[in-house]
């Protein structure tokens, strides 16, 4: 520390100790986890799986920030405190310092060693497949709508881009859902199951998810597929087991039974 | 090696016998001539940043008409169909014909004066290469003139959206053969300026004295080596598969995640091709201004060299959500990623740390591309974890975060850069008020646009989306972010009266280093530098000859005595020789 800056220097260290609690403060004021803020854009997850993807989301935040605040913290720290001063001199030319540069190194890996611990765990059960789900859903992605085969219970719905197409699902019980697509890749993706997975053709893929919440949701299409990939649009109606078997009901005496073909499949997708 | 003989400046008195009266355009005509016919690797770099920075505008069009489109839900301004061809061309322009070639502009013009060469090693292969980019380009370009329009099916190019059944337009054609063109003029870039820092640096310029620029034009353009055959070889099979009915990236053959694999065997490593030379020129501009060498110079040349190897192992965190990748491996050789990076950003920082900063426009470029990409970086390490991308991947929240990469380091960089050489290339400053202003406007236009987009992403706002829906909610942050983006725009408007009043109005630099602290070998030439670059070589005793040479003073002493100690005993050893 050079003796001639610091009367200056416990000055900026003040000040920066305040901003630092000031943001912190503010940080955790506007937070409740409820809140927009609190979910930091997430929309309110409609799933038992999303409050996993939701905690690992602001988890991961938290840390981004710490790592963030320090850095941008010593790269302003930096720019305050050795700016150039009129009849300065040159300063002393250091060239390394091993023991700092290993410190350096160290530091993130061991970081990054414990986000990839959480990684592992969160994403083997998140993709996990479970061989007594009772509800089959083949998802069947189309240019430009999407088709849903109920598959137990021989019902199918097809949508198109002016009257697009409704996924009915029962509240509280595991859905597997299988994708396939006849003609080029998109992707299924229902913005408050905090989930996607893309739909590729020649393949089937899978995952399952637990609805928990009964409401309509949005759901898009999130893999480029030509020219109308934004009207690719349809919803999902998570409602009660009654309401359920009633909608498969009409759609049976509408005259929907049976299923939507799709492409041929080459390969199948399994837990990773 | 090629032989470097001096070429004949002027053409002397009317060569053909032609009399023109007009001075003026005789001048014109005779500067066209030299600089299309030029072997010169500074003229060829000039001509690579000229046309990259068309390019950089035309993209930049592309861009606020996007933006236009967003700015509402439904359609006002284009068509779907248009959409889609506004951002495959925007992205592709930007990715391969902006900033990709603008590497080979900026590593052409400064990596022969960093080694003290006279010219690159291969100087006709190099002038190829332009020219391959140059048209390789223009064919690309030249698909919004045919009837069918250009190209649609996203930078890259998902088969089977990419096959002739859904893009049957010649754009699209077009497109694949024009980047498979212009990425063999990559390529052959690439081998001239491996075989340049190999063969041709100048007595004493050890490999660990290069520049960490030099070092940065090497080891991308190793990564160039790796990367762009695998696109050529793709792009080459794709039509083939559009045009000869071959069957390679068939879907009912798994060619959908096939295509997915070499794309993105090529397309990750992309991205470091574009982001080590720009991080390089941090590394020159940030000892100039802190008036302190570049700090862990041994650190930050291993952890690029740790970049790029982890580069070619991380391609499939773009295929997360496919379901047809080995999650746990991609994302821990992608978090490890974060290691080195978070190396270089120390270095820099150590490299301000108790050194004396000043904030000409060069560092101010530079502290901004410092506090931008940072946030690049944090939103890369969440986006390495396979749970986020579950929700954001194809979302906003990648838009943002590519653009706080890639925007953050080529084009905060390129004007940092464009700022510090521009006394060298063309001995004339650029003004400081206005530069600071053109900073100003961009940073400010840059984050107003590409901030609120993380959150769009995370809310549920897919990419690639020409149009959403009131209910959506938004609205608000789309306005926000073109305003943003007008601003962005307009930045433009203070640098090309900038590069306009300069070159009418600006002094001439009459000393060899404006900046008063410059450090490597560029600045120990004249502004502009000779045709072969010096008229003599100081000797190079550290990564900072340039310095050396003009602060005697504060040469590092420990250093110098053992490189002194070792260049006698090499001179003793020559000496017994002969």
């Amino acid at each position: 520390m050079g003796s001639t800056r610091s009367p200056r220097r416990s000055r900026a260290r003040t000040a920066a100790v305040v901003a630092t609690a000031a943001l912190v403060l503010l940080g955790t004021a506007g937070c409740s986890a409820d809140s927009e803020w609190g979910r930091i854009g997430y929309p309110e997850p409609a799933t038992e799986q999303g409050s996993t993807l939701l905690t690992f989301w602001q988890n991961s935040w938290i840390a981004a920030f710490a790592v963030g605040v320090l850095t941008w913290g010593l790269i302003i720290w930096a720019i305050v405190a050795y700016r150039k001063r009129a009849n300065e001199g040159a300063p002393l030319q250091t060239r390394y310092n091993m023991p700092l540069e290993i410190l350096y190194t160290v530091a993130p890996a061991i970081m990054i060693a414990a986000l990839f611990a959480v990684t592992a765990r969160d994403q083997a059960d998140l993709t996990k497949l479970t061989p007594d789900t009772k509800n089959t859903i083949g998802v069947v992605g189309f240019k430009w709508n999407w088709g849903f085969n109920y598959t137990l219970d021989d019902a199918f719905e097809s949508g198109t881009q002016n009257k697009p197409a409704e996924l009915w699902l029962p509240v509280d019980e595991r859905v597997r859902f299988q994708l396939t697509s006849p003609d080029v890749i998109h992707s299924f993706w229902v913005p408050q199951f905090l989930f996607k997975m893309d739909v590729v053709p020649g393949r089937q893929n899978q995952f399952e998810l637990t609805p928990n919440k009964i409401g309509v949701f949005a759901g898009k299409c999130a893999e480029l597929c030509g020219t109308y990939h934004s009207q690719m649009l349809f919803s999902v109606h998570v409602v009660s087991r009654a309401d359920y078997d009633a909608h498969i009901a009409a759609l049976k005496a509408a005259g929907q039974t049976g299923q939507l073909q799709t492409g041929r499949i080459v390969t199948t997708g399994v837990a990773s | 090696m090629t032989l470097l003989s001096d070429r004949p400046v002027e053409f002397g008195p009317d060569p053909d016998g032609m009399t023109t009266t007009d001075p003026a355009r005789r001048k014109f005509g005779k500067t066209l001539v030299k600089w299309v016919t030029s072997t010169d690797h500074k003229v060829i770099g000039y001509m690579y940043l000229i046309t990259t920075f068309v390019f950089f505008l035309f993209g930049g069009v592309m861009a606020l008409i996007i933006r236009a489109e967003l700015a509402q839900p439904h359609l006002q301004f284009v068509s779907q169909e248009q959409y889609n061809q506004l951002f495959t061309m925007h992205g592709s322009i930007m990715l391969l014909l902006f900033a990709t070639p603008l590497f080979a502009g900026f590593a052409n013009v400064i990596m022969p004066l960093q080694i003290g060469s006279p010219d690159v090693a291969f100087p006709r292969l190099n002038m190829f290469a332009f020219w391959l980019f140059f048209f390789g380009g223009l064919i690309v370009c030249f698909g919004f003139l045919t009837p069918g329009g250009a190209a649609s099916f996203g930078w890259f190019a998902y088969s089977p959206l990419s096959n002739a059944i859904n893009s049957p337009n010649i754009g699209s054609d077009l497109w694949i053969l024009g980047f498979t063109i212009g990425g063999l003029g990559s390529i052959l870039g690439a081998v001239n300026f491996i075989t340049t820092i190999f063969c041709m640096r100048a007595p004493g310029m050890t490999m660990f004295r290069m520049s960490i620029f030099t070092w940065n034009v090497l080891l991308t353009s190793i990564l160039v080596l790796m990367a762009f055959p695998v696109l050529a070889a793709a792009f080459v099979v794709l039509e083939a598969d559009r045009k000869f009915g071959t069957q390679v990236f068939d879907a009912a053959n798994g060619g959908a995640i096939l295509w997915q694999h070499l794309f993105w065997f090529f397309g990750h490593p992309e991205v470091y091709i574009l982001a080590l030379p720009f991080f390089g020129i941090a590394s020159e501009i940030i000892p100039v201004f802190s008036r302190k060498p570049i700090f862990g110079y041994k650190g930050l040349v291993f952890a690029t060299i740790s970049i790029a190897a982890l580069s070619v192992a991380v391609w499939a965190h773009h295929m997360y959500v496919t379901g047809a990748v080995n999650l746990p491996f991609f994302a821990f050789m992608t978090m490890l990623i974060a290691v080195p990076t978070g190396v270089k950003f120390f270095n820099w920082i150590g490299t301000m740390w108790r050194g004396s900063v000043s904030f000409e426009t060069p560092m101010l470029w530079t502290l901004g591309f410092l506090v931008t990409f940072l946030f690049g970086g944090l939103t890369g390490i969440l986006l390495s974890a396979p749970p986020v991308d579950f929700q954001v991947s194809d979302s906003y929240f990648v838009v943002a975060h590519f653009h706080y990469v890639v925007f953050g380091t080529v084009v905060f960089m390129m004007f940092a850069g464009y700022y510090f050489w521009w006394p060298k290339w063309t001995g004339k400053m650029l003004d400081e008020r206005l530069g600071k202003i053109h900073f100003w406007l961009l940073f400010v236009g840059f984050h107003t646009t590409f901030l609120v987009q993380h959150w769009l992403g995370a809310e549920g706002m897919p990419r690639r989306y020409a149009d959403y829906l009131p209910s959506d909610g938004f609205t608000t942050l789309n306005v926000v972010s073109t305003i943003g983006s007008a601003i962005l725009a307009l930045s433009m408007l203070p640098f090309l009266y900038n590069v306009y009043i300069t070159a009418r109005r600006a002094p001439k630099v009459e000393v060899d280093d404006p900046w008063g602290w410059g450090c490597s070998l560029e600045w120990a030439t004249s502004c502009p530098p000779p045709r072969h670059n010096f008229t003599s070589i100081p000797p190079i005793r550290s990564e900072r000859p340039a310095f050396d040479l003009n602060h005697p003073d504060l040469v590092d002493l420990a250093t110098q005595k053992r490189s002194r100690v070792l260049d006698t005993l090499v001179s003793a050893e020559k000496g017994s020789d002969s």
